[in-house]
């Protein structure tokens, strides 16, 4: 080994006849290393003892057969959990953009919830759109959804049915950088309203002028509401982007946080970093980048939304545990009702779940049987449940086998 | 599209294409098929060349050991 200068071959070949992992393995060739420099050398002996020592450490560590996990996790998580608080109204971690956390953001992770509260993205900018402001800048404009009232004024001209744009040249501009010309852009603008709303339009500059077919006031009124909705740019879901300048390893660059979110569109868009962007909704993340994908984002955001309310001596491996059996069948299911605990093969762990009575009721008109498998049910029943040394039954064989039988 | 195995948040997706090393990895578990963890067909994830009834091996970056190797087995 390179790297280090008093490991030699020998004390090599110990740790690695080790069933320790990769990383335990580095773990103590470094302090092999640091104890020889302090005290001239290791001899074998000594790093067999040092070696066998973590090993039986470990191993002592790992889970025994039978250990109830799930249980474990189970309580790992809740009684933190009762710690968090019920509503935290404040603004987490990025500035102004609002997020749910504590208790509710957990059980909206666990619910799997098709849309979170608070959905928001974080997104990562490539090369030169990272550094510059400006480029920056456009990306933000093709994300943020751009309405009417951003751009200029709307007035309604109730004499003549009419309702007039006043459009802002400078934000045209601004919006659009890859035109010039402020009446070129309000051409497009003019498009979009043609398209969304069904009428024709009248454009002088950078005014715009239109109107229901048959004069008619309600008609007038309901195409400025609609005006309203309409998105000229940008991603419809996304009111609102935060651009931010962060510190990296390699000095500076700028984030951009969005309120709302639409992680797939998001990632086609030019000057995106498309590997490192993330958003908080599991199922986007699900549909765009896998199960695997999806995963590690339960993981990432329950263990965030633990550490924010300080509750981050909670262990990563019961999280882990959650994100597995949630990502089990190939999709998001939710712990709950709906999802893992309603599709348990045991009537009796379903019914002692939620909804008793139904779960009774439908297995009886279906017949259902009951193994008494699990914990749940043997709690019930009274038996000893099957974990541990419960699960461990002693078989006796009846066969004479020729020796002696031992005295005790 | 965007090529989706860059993301770092999508671990390696190999497919076991020889029968035996799925035999080996089923031997190992002490497991059917059926048993592995699912992931479907149309993931975005999943290797093009994979088709249903094929395993998937996952070598994800882990939180506890280096490297966590786990399989899963492709469903429509």
């Amino acid at each position: 080994m390179t790297e280090y200068d008093h490991v030699t071959d020998d004390i090599e070949a110990i740790v690695e006849d080790t069933d320790l992992p990769r990383r335990l393995k580095e773990d103590v060739y470094e302090t092999l290393e640091a104890k020889a420099e302090e005290y001239g050398g290791v001899s074998n002996e000594q790093a067999t003892d040092i070696v066998t020592g973590v090993e039986n450490r470990y191993l002592e560590t790992r889970v025994d057969p039978l250990d109830p996990v799930g249980t474990v996790s189970a309580q790992s998580i809740g009684e933190p959990g009762t710690q968090m608080t019920m509503n935290t109204f404040h603004y987490a971690g990025v500035a102004e953009i609002d997020v749910t956390q504590g208790l509710p953001r957990l059980i909206e992770l666990v619910d799997a919830r098709k849309t979170p509260d608070t959905p928001m993205m974080t997104v990562f900018l490539e090369d030169e759109y990272a550094e510059n402001r400006e480029k920056a800048h456009e990306v933000v404009w093709s994300i943020e959804s751009t309405k009417i009232l951003a751009l200029g004024d709307v007035s309604t001209n109730v004499a003549d049915m009419l309702v007039r744009i006043d459009l802002n040249e400078e934000t045209l501009l601004e919006r659009w950088p890859t035109h010039d010309d402020p009446s070129e852009v309000a051409g497009i603008v003019a498009e979009t309203i043609e398209d969304a709303l069904g009428v024709d339009t009248r454009q002088a500059g950078t005014a715009i002028e239109f109107g229901p077919d048959q004069p008619s006031y309600r008609e007038l009124l309901q195409l400025v509401e609609q005006l309203r909705d309409v998105v000229f740019k940008g991603i419809e879901d996304v009111t609102r982007v935060v651009i931010r300048k962060e510190q990296t390893d390699e000095g500076e660059e700028f984030v951009l946080y969005t309120e709302g979110s639409a992680f797939g569109d998001v990632l086609d868009i030019e000057g995106v970093d498309a590997s490192r962007s993330t958003c908080n909704n599991i199922h986007e993340i699900h549909r765009n980048l896998g199960i695997e994908a999806a995963r590690e984002a339960i993981i990432n955001e329950t263990m965030d939304t633990l550490e924010e309310q300080g509750l981050d001596d909670v262990n990563v491996r019961h999280l882990m545990l959650v994100a597995d059996i949630m990502t089990n069948n190939g999709e998001i299911e939710s712990i709950g009702r709906h999802g893992i605990s309603g599709n348990k093969d045991s009537v009796l762990a379903r019914a002692a779940f939620e909804v008793t009575v139904n779960h009774l009721l439908d297995a009886a008109i279906h017949g259902e049987r009951d193994d008494l498998d699990g914990v749940i049910e043997n709690v019930i029943v009274g038996k000893p449940v099957s974990i541990g040394t419960g699960d461990v039954d002693l078989r006796m064989g009846s066969r004479v086998t020729g020796s002696k039988p031992a005295d005790d | 599209m965007v090529d989706v195995s860059q993301h770092e948040l999508v671990p390696d997706h190999v497919l076991l294409d020889d029968p035996e090393e799925v035999e080996e990895v089923l031997a190992e578990y002490n497991v059917k098929k059926t048993n592995l963890p699912k992931i479907k067909r149309t993931d975005p994830a999943v290797p093009d060349a994979a088709e249903v009834g094929d395993v998937i091996k996952i070598v994800r970056e882990s939180r506890t050991a280096d490297q966590a190797v786990v399989y899963r087995l492709v469903i429509s």
